[in-house]
């Protein structure tokens, strides 16, 4: 599925998703190569080095939360996982953010991906 | 939270659909951006993105400045 695709994964992504990307075809690479950025912890020293680059700054750095791959791994129809929706903001915005959409995908689906996330 | 779920199905802008194939780290922001009517999901969290990028922007600058401006003239007009 993620045949020929560059992603970046944050240290606060456990192995198992890492796994997942790389047998699913993706391959592992460095922040400067990478097509996708993934990662679980916003405020994590990795995410945030983005968070503070000047390809963030020009709108060429958009953080994934790498729950996408476990929705993914956890879905018949995997095309139809909404990359969008996993967005993943600085830590400092998503208070904010929080306020007036409610909580993030990542989070309402917490329990339902931990509990299936056993599987992968 | 399921409330939230359905409103995002019942208006979807082009951060929503688009495919993952046609998707990555590089152009979703310019999606976003290149886009006439963002859901509420993404209008907010572009705006709040964009706010922050922008402060970034201005302390990227002033830091250069800062660094550029000649120590010594200043002293010197002081004095
Ligand atoms: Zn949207």
């Amino acid at each position: 599925m993620f045949q020929g695709q560059r992603g970046w994964f944050c240290r606060s992504v456990s192995q198992d998703l890492r796994q997942f990307w790389v047998d699913e075809g993706g391959t592992v690479s460095d922040v400067q190569a990478a097509d996708f950025l993934f990662s679980c912890d916003a405020s994590h020293p990795d995410t945030l080095r983005i968070y503070q680059s000047l390809e963030y700054i020009e709108d060429n750095a958009t953080v994934f939360h790498a729950y996408y791959l476990s929705a993914v791994a956890n879905t018949e129809m995997k095309n139809s996982v909404a990359l969008g929706h996993f967005v993943l903001p600085p830590a400092c915005l998503q208070k904010e953010i929080r306020r007036k959409i409610g909580s993030f995908i990542w989070e309402q689906d917490e329990n339902f991906l931990v509990k299936k996330h056993d599987r992968i | 939270a399921s409330d939230n779920c359905s409103k995002m199905l019942k208006y979807r802008c082009s951060g929503c659909i688009a495919v993952r194939k046609l998707l990555n780290s590089r152009n979703f922001s310019k999606l976003l951006h290149s886009c006439a009517y963002l859901c509420d999901h993404h209008k907010v969290i572009m705006e709040a993105e964009d706010k922050y990028k922008s402060e970034l922007r201005k302390a990227l600058i002033c830091g250069k400045e800062i660094l550029l401006t000649p120590r010594r003239r200043q002293l010197s007009k002081e004095s």
